[in-house]
Order: C-alpha cells, then sequence, then structure tokens
C-alpha cells in the first residue's frame, strides 16, 4: 500500500517535472515579452523584475504595425477556411454517400498531394502567382492555404459524415427531397459539430502557416508569420520586442486551441484516431 | 437501364430499397451524376495548386533552367540527376553536398521521430493518471504544439543564444557545462540543438495520440494483471503497447512526413550551415540563392519521390503488422 503511494507520488512529481520542462519555453517567452531589451540582455538572467509594457508598444508598432499583419493574418485563415469547407463538404459527400471504385484511389491521390514538399513547388508556384499579378496578394495566399488544408479538409468531413446512418439519407430520398437538399437540409445539420471543429482546426493551421506567408508576401499581405520574422539582429537588440510580438501572435492560438484539442487529433491524424 | 442497376448489385452504398426499379435507377443516375458534380471543385483546385506545379517541377528537372531564363530552358535529360562528363562523374547523384542532406535528413528524422515515440509514449502514460491539476497540466504540454513553428524557432533562437541564452545559463548553474556553448553555430551541436527544439514541438502531438489510445483501452486487462501480480514493466510490453501501436503507428508515419521536409526550424536556427543542411533547405538553396532552378528542381523531384517511398514501405509494412486491419 505505501508502496504504491510511493510511486504515485513519484509519478505526479515526474508528471510536474514534464510539465514545466515542456512549458518553460513558453513561460520564458511570457517573461522576456514584459522586459526592456536592456533587461532581457543581462548576463545573469531574471526571473524578477518590475514589468513593463514598453517591449509591446514597440512591437505593436514594429513595420507596419501589429494589426495590419494580425489582419491579413485572420483574413487568410478565415476566407481559406470557408472556401476550404465550400469546396471540401460536397466531395466529402459525394465519397461518403455515393462511394465508386474510384473514392479510394481518390482519397490516396489526394493525401498524396501532402508529400509534396513546399520548397518543391515554389518556383512553379511563384512563377505562376508573379504572372497572374497575385504576388503580395491576401487572396493569392489565401488560395494556397485552401490547397494546403484541403485534404485534411475533406478527409475529416468525410470521416464525420461516414458516421451518419445512411438510412437518414433513404428517408430522404423516398420522402422526394433532391441531392442538394438532403445534403443542406438533412446531412449538414447533423454533422455541424464536426464541420465546426474541422473548420477551427484549419483556422488554426492557416494561422500558424509561414513558409508560404514569407515567400509569397512581403508588404502589403504580409501575415504574421511576417511579423515575426521581421525582428532580425540587423536592427539592433530585438528580444524583447520580438517576444511580445510572440506573445500577440500565440495568444489567439492558443484560446482557440484550448476549444479544439480533441479535434486537433482527429483533424491531424486524418481521421484515424478518434 | 436495369442491366446497370443488377450488374453492380453489391456496390457499396448502392441501395437496393424494394422501390419500383425504373425509380431507384433514376435515383442512381441522379447520384452519379451529382458525386461527380460534387467532386469536381475540389480535384481541379488540388490539380491546379498543387498537381501541376509538381509536374512543372519534374519538368524544370530535365532542364537547364537558371532563375533568368525560365523561358529559354532546353530539355537536357537527366543531366542534373547524373552525368559523366570529362572523366568525373557530376549531377545531383554524384554531389556529396547532397548525400550530406540526405543522410543529414534521415538522422534527424530517425532520432527526432524515435525520441518524440519514447518521450511521447512516458508523457501519455503519465497524463493519463489521476492527479491534482490533470487539465492544466496537460494543456501546458500541449501549448508546443499548437503555436506557429516560426515564433518557436525564434524563442528557441532566443534560448540557445550562446551569450545571453538563458539555456547556457542554467546548465552553467546546474554545473552541467564549464563554458557557455554555442548551440547553433557549433557543427557538432547544432544538429542536436534543431532535434532538441524539434522534439520539444512535436512530442505533445505523439502523447496526444497515445493518449487518446490509451483511453480507450479496456481496464480488464489491467485488473486481471494485477491480480496476477505481474511487474508493471511487463503490463507495458506484453499488454499496454501492443494495444496502443496502432495510435503509435499513425503519430509516427505523420511525424516521419514532417521530419523529412523539415525546413522552417532549421532555417531559422541554423540558415544554411551544412551540419544541419537537409533536402528541402538544400533544394532552397540551389532553386533561390544559386538560382540554378534545373537542379534545384531535380533535387525537389527526389525528395518527393524519396517521401513517397518512405510512406508507401510504411503503410505497407504497417498494415501487415497490424494485420486485418485493412
Amino acid at each position: 500500500m505505501t508502496e504504491s503511494r510511493l510511486t504515485n507520488t513519484l509519478l505526479t512529481l515526474l508528471t510536474y517535472a514534464v510539465a514545466i520542462v515542456m512549458f518553460f519555453p513558453i513561460l520564458w517567452m511570457f517573461l522576456t515579452a514584459f522586459k526592456t531589451e536592456q533587461t532581457a540582455f543581462d548576463i545573469v538572467p531574471h526571473f524578477l523584475f518590475t514589468p513593463t509594457l514598453d517591449s509591446f508598444k514597440l512591437a505593436l508598432a514594429q513595420g507596419n504595425g501589429y494589426w495590419h499583419y494580425a489582419f491579413n493574418s485572420a483574413l487568410s485563415a478565415v476566407a481559406s477556411t470557408l472556401i476550404g469547407l465550400v469546396l471540401a463538404v460536397p466531395a466529402a459527400y459525394a465519397m461518403a454517400f455515393f462511394p465508386s471504385k474510384r473514392t479510394d484511389f481518390t482519397l490516396v491521390w489526394m493525401v498524396s498531394t501532402k508529400f509534396i514538399p513546399a520548397v518543391g513547388v515554389l518556383i512553379p508556384v511563384f512563377m505562376v502567382y508573379k504572372s497572374l499579378g497575385l504576388l503580395d496578394n491576401i487572396w493569392g495566399l489565401t488560395m494556397l492555404f485552401t490547397a494546403m488544408n484541403l485534404p485534411l479538409i475533406v478527409w475529416m468531413v468525410y470521416s464525420y459524415f461516414k458516421d451518419i446512418p445512411k438510412d437518414i439519407i433513404e428517408a430522404a430520398d423516398i420522402d422526394g427531397a433532391g441531392t442538394l437538399q438532403t445534403m443542406v437540409k438533412v446531412v449538414l445539420p447533423l454533422a455541424l459539430p464536426g464541420l465546426a471543429s474541422t473548420g477551427l482546426l484549419a483556422l488554426i493551421l492557416a494561422w500558424n502557416e509561414s513558409f508560404w506567408s514569407l515567400t509569397m508576401t512581403d508588404h502589403k499581405a504580409a501575415t504574421l508569420a511576417v511579423f515575426i520574422a521581421s525582428f532580425k539582429s540587423a536592427e539592433g537588440l530585438f528580444w524583447a520586442k520580438m517576444s511580445a510580438a510572440s506573445v500577440l501572435t500565440v495568444t489567439p492560438i492558443i484560446i482557440l486551441g484550448w476549444f479544439a484539442q480533441r479535434q486537433m487529433v482527429r483533424g491531424l491524424t486524418f481521421g484515424a484516431v478518434k | 437501364m436495369s442491366f446497370a442497376a443488377k450488374s453492380r448489385p453489391t456496390e457499396p452504398g448502392a441501395y437496393n430499397q424494394p422501390a419500383p426499379r425504373g425509380r431507384s435507377t433514376r435515383v442512381r443516375r441522379q447520384r452519379v451524376r451529382a458525386a461527380w458534380l460534387f467532386l469536381t471543385p475540389m480535384l481541379i483546385v488540388l490539380a491546379l495548386v498543387a498537381g501541376w506545379p509538381l509536374l512543372r517541377t519534374f519538368w524544370f528537372s530535365v532542364t537547364d533552367a537558371t532563375l533568368n531564363s525560365m523561358e529559354g530552358a532546353n530539355f537536357i535529360g537527366f543531366e542534373n540527376y547524373l552525368i559523366h562528363d570529362a572523366g568525373g562523374w557530376y549531377g545531383l547523384l554524384a554531389d556529396p553536398e547532397w548525400w550530406n542532406a540526405v543522410w543529414n535528413t534521415l538522422y534527424f528524422t530517425g532520432v527526432s521521430v524515435g525520441l518524440e515515440s519514447v518521450l511521447g509514449i512516458i508523457v501519455a502514460l503519465v497524463l493519463n493518471a489521476e492527479f491534482r491539476g490533470r487539465t492544466l497540466v496537460r494543456a501546458a504540454i500541449l501549448i508546443p504544439w499548437a503555436i506557429p513553428t516560426i515564433v518557436s524557432a525564434k524563442i528557441w533562437a532566443w534560448m540557445l543564444n550562446d551569450q545571453f541564452g538563458i539555456l547556457n545559463h542554467l546548465f552553467m548553474t546546474l554545473g552541467l557545462i564549464d563554458a557557455p556553448l554555442a548551440w547553433t553555430a557549433d557543427a557538432s551541436l547544432s544538429m542536436w540543438a534543431v532535434i532538441m527544439v524539434d522534439v520539444w514541438k512535436a512530442t505533445p502531438f505523439v502523447a496526444l495520440l497515445v493518449l487518446a489510445a490509451l483511453q480507450m483501452l479496456p481496464s480488464d486487462c489491467y485488473e486481471a494483471a494485477k491480480v496476477d501480480g505481474i511487474s508493471p514493466l511487463k503490463v507495458f510490453f506484453r499488454v499496454t503497447l501492443p494495444l496502443i501501436m496502432p495510435a503509435l503507428l499513425v503519430a509516427i508515419i505523420f511525424r516521419a512526413l514532417d521530419a523529412l521536409r523539415v525546413f522552417d526550424v532549421i532555417y531559422v536556427l541554423t540558415s544554411n550551415s551544412s551540419s544541419t543542411m537537409t533536402m528541402s533547405v538544400y533544394a532552397r538553396q540551389q532553386l533561390v540563392e544559386f538560382q540554378d532552378v534545373g537542379y534545384g528542381s531535380a533535387a525537389s523531384t527526389l525528395l518527393f519521390l524519396i517521401i513517397a517511398l518512405v510512406s508507401i514501405a510504411y503503410l505497407y509494412l504497417g498494415r501487415r503488422q497490424l494485420g486485418g486491419d485493412t
């Protein structure tokens, strides 16, 4: 009995230790954000200090100002998620309710686009965008985010649709409802919680994207990734400002992520783990 | 009309309800049309934004294109890959830098995914136990994975800073090291630095998947093992591990796919340093900095093929090992 209690105490201590190690970098980011550049650069790092909002003020004014980047990030994330859902719902519906011999192939082909390294298609995409005038354009970036998340969205929605009993579709058929009507009026309301969490996940992934944001935008359509990357040593001391900017960037995601914990597992594994 | 209905009676999703045959055929044909109509937009978008650029990359890889002369590119066969010229072998496959990048990528993938699996299982086991403040601890552990890579890479660059970084300070205070280490600049350390950052960021992902699997395990297995007095370690290897294996395999393939393509964390921390150069970083350097589109595209093509090969092999083996779970 005492032995098992000892094991339990040790296990709990181990848990707290793991949590502290995992959380420490985040904590350090938050602490640095409330320092001045000078305090941040002291040889002996401080855990106790007088917090100041100076770095936040400086970070908010960096480049085009935080809100410019945040607006672009929010717009591209929300728009790409909505467009993705509009494209994905009918596709997933077709595959879940009217499967054919080609359905498996379509699913595999769709997922195989995720094998493509972003670097590998950079030049062709860049050239097409240049000739279409989509460089540094928020809708051009939105389109890339849509394509990036589309396989995941389709797969997730597909896995939610699969859970809906087919009898419901049959019943709607017998009542003489058309395919579109059945989808919109019968199936979508049932899958609404699933659609919501899929959307939430796509939103987070688009908000966190950095490769395409950094290569395809520059100024006008620059997102928060560009904002964070703009803190460089060429501009002198910047660690406190950068930490403040990071805090401003991750806070919305941490809040959203809190609500989406479970759904994120399902989404990131293409529904393999529920 | 009725032929179509009869010839595919067992097609999944074909509802053979006892409705009049004429009506059911009409409904089915309408469904097939709707299915195509529904699928087409998604297929077109993916083909345009993913398929087409990939085909272009294949094409560039067999030309002598450079960033300045994309239009005037000539077909040169597989010379970007391998060519025997003037008594020596040239091209990507004869480039030691490329093989260094391949080795680095495989090393990075093997070590980081291996560590993430082991640590992920431990974290999941710990989180699966009941203790005070579990919800909070769970959320704290998951955060690293939910924040943008660019942010985590920058934060770690700050913590790993050789003069002012907290990590050197902590290690020196604890007496682990005598002098500050140049984590990202020292060739022998930088690979471990990027692996550490990746492990920190991705362990929560593995833990989350394993935890989900743990919570679905039947508790009677454990009760039985407890009654029989089997040691906890034995229980883990004989009972728990086989049961969470499917979830673990899923986690590993997703992590491996990301690790094989790894770019941003390495680029932010160590830029183009050859001791951490992965295939993606190599391809970007050829494409953007050396402006050699043909050669860089050849590297991208090989990278794509390697990833496809690894995934297919893994899925094949995984399916066989899981047996029957097809």
